[in-house]
């Protein structure tokens, strides 16, 4: 949707649902409530509120999920039993 | 153009017959601009989903292994004559093409008795299946492909997070890109099962005879989609705004050109404000089993805009004697989901089966979009819901067949001799 045709308070209402959203554990949710809105951030009052919190969410997920990418895929041999019940793909070959 | 018409009407007028003529002129200008503007806007997603499914048919193995097929096409290809080969095709094209002809006369049927939610419930279903369940095939495959692993925490919240915003973005609010790219994906999603589950001859058969049909259901007076669009003109309504690609663009348009059948249909319009419009559209249907046939039909309008209903009460709100110059306006075109979905078939299998390889897939891929130059340059005159595929394909399989059975032999024999022209 274009948000150039809806009204400031609807834009309020619109990123603050999108930030209820992404407690649902959806970073990605709120990732695209900061890119979307940020332009909108000198129009309508409070939305900072909402952009900022979300902003702070989506970096401590992607921090979270980072580590443990980077832990899962050195880690992984290590883990024997654990490590392959984990695995939705396993790589095949010579390590 | 906007500012010379303005003055026109500014001043008085001692030739009225050269102002009418130069009213005709600009509106035919201002039909190939929207025209022109409408193709390159259409070329880029099509051209994207052609590459996603392109660029996932060369990698990843999964979708030309062939690993059994759909129930909709039960009969088997490995026979052992051509003469039976030729005649199970037939069989499953006949079979598949009534599936989707059933399909879209009860998409009709629902539509005219008002059975809203049982469409939108089919919808929903169907969108869920594709964002969760077929882009977790496909990210798996393409784990494998690149041999990386992966677990299933990872995965699920991948997974979870694509498929919900996705949901957020085509059903509810959500940015106008971020809903396009989604739209780009699912095509291409549904288009790669396609491609996998159909075998051979049956694909190119059924996508001749899909074609037909939607010229058919089209242009008929009885077609099916055509009663559907009427019935949507008539209740002022839009079509599943969740199966239509839609790309808006801003316009600052002077009110005395707006196309005059959009202004006939607004609800809510005065001669100086170009309310927002319900767009009339293509119908899509699908039927969202396991075994997806999205049975489109896919029409193409260039028009009013897609108004959702803070669209509407915005513009309601505006003033009435606003200055038209002043009032940015929107047209978009739209392209029903089952074009680009066939588009990416032909090409795919285009690029999965040819001996061409490349060239062939070059071909096909200038093919259709030549087609679609011509679709589109038909609706800015005909100004009409009309069938984006037809043309399109039959280009496509024109340019396909001759491609790799005239041009590509051509070509091996050159290179063969070591022959440069």
């Amino acid at each position: 949707m274009n948000l150039e045709r809806v009204s400031n308070e609807e834009k309020l209402e619109l990123c603050r649902k999108y930030y209820l959203g992404g407690f649902l554990l959806l970073p990605f949710l709120w990732l695209v409530n900061v890119v979307w809105f940020s332009l909108y951030l000198s129009q309508v009052c409070h939305l900072s509120r909402y952009v900022i919190r979300s902003a702070v969410g989506a970096a401590l997920w992607g921090l979270g999920l980072g580590v443990w990418v980077g832990l899962f895929q050195t880690r992984r041999n290590q883990w024997g039993a654990l490590g392959d019940a984990l695995s939705f793909t396993q790589p095949m070959g010579e390590p | 153009n906007d500012h010379a018409e303005s003055e026109t009407n500014g001043q008085p007028q001692n030739n009225i017959q050269q102002v009418v003529e130069q009213d005709e002129e600009e509106d035919e200008e201002l039909t190939l601009k929207y025209g022109a503007k409408h193709v390159i806007m259409l070329f880029v997603p099509v051209t994207l989903c052609m590459v996603v499914v392109v660029a996932t048919i060369k990698s990843v193995s999964f979708y030309t292994r062939k690993d059994g097929q759909l129930i909709y096409t039960p009969f088997t290809e490995e026979t052992e004559t051509v003469g039976q080969r030729a005649l199970n095709s037939i069989l499953n094209a006949a079979i598949m093409i009534s599936v989707i002809i059933v399909m879209t006369i009860l998409l009709v049927v629902l539509y005219k008795y008002r059975c809203y939610k049982v469409i939108h419930g089919w919808l929903i279903i169907s969108s869920l299946l594709l964002l969760f369940f077929f882009s977790f095939i496909y990210l798996g495959e393409v784990f494998k492909t690149y041999n990386v692993a992966m677990d299933y925490i990872t995965v699920a919240l991948m997974i979870w997070n694509f498929g919900v915003v996705g949901m957020i973005c085509i059903h509810w609010k959500g940015p106008l890109r971020l809903q396009q790219a989604y739209l780009i994906m699912i095509s291409a999603l549904m288009a790669l099962v396609f491609i996998k589950y159909l075998p051979e001859w049956t694909a190119w058969l059924i996508l001749a005879v899909i074609s037909v049909y939607d010229l058919v259901a089209v242009l008929c007076p009885k077609g099916p989609l055509r009663m559907l669009v009427e019935t949507a003109q008539e209740r002022n309504e839009t079509l599943f705004p969740a199966l239509i690609y839609s790309s808006t663009m801003i316009w600052l348009v002077n009110m005395a050109e707006e196309d005059p059948e959009a202004q006939r249909k607004s609800k809510n319009s005065t001669y100086d404000k170009q309310a927002s419009q319900t767009q009339n559209e293509d119908a899509e249907a699908d039927d969202g089993g396991f075994s997806q046939e999205w049975q489109q039909q896919r029409d193409n309008r260039i028009g009013p805009i897609e108004s959702t209903p803070e669209s509407r009460a915005a513009v309601q709100a505006l003033p009435s004697n606003s200055q038209a110059s002043e009032d940015p306006e929107e047209r978009g075109v739209k392209l029903g989901l089952g074009d680009f979905i066939f588009y990416s078939v032909l090409v795919g299998k285009a690029s999965a089966t040819a001996s061409g390889d490349w060239n062939t897939t070059l071909a096909c891929f200038v093919a259709i979009l030549i087609g679609l130059c011509l679709t589109l340059l038909l609706l800015a005159i005909f100004k009409k819901a009309l069938p984006a595929l037809p043309i399109s394909i039959t280009f496509g399989l024109v340019f396909y067949f001759a491609t790799d059975n005239l041009v590509q032999p051509f070509m091996d024999q050159l290179a063969f001799h070591q022959f440069y022209i």
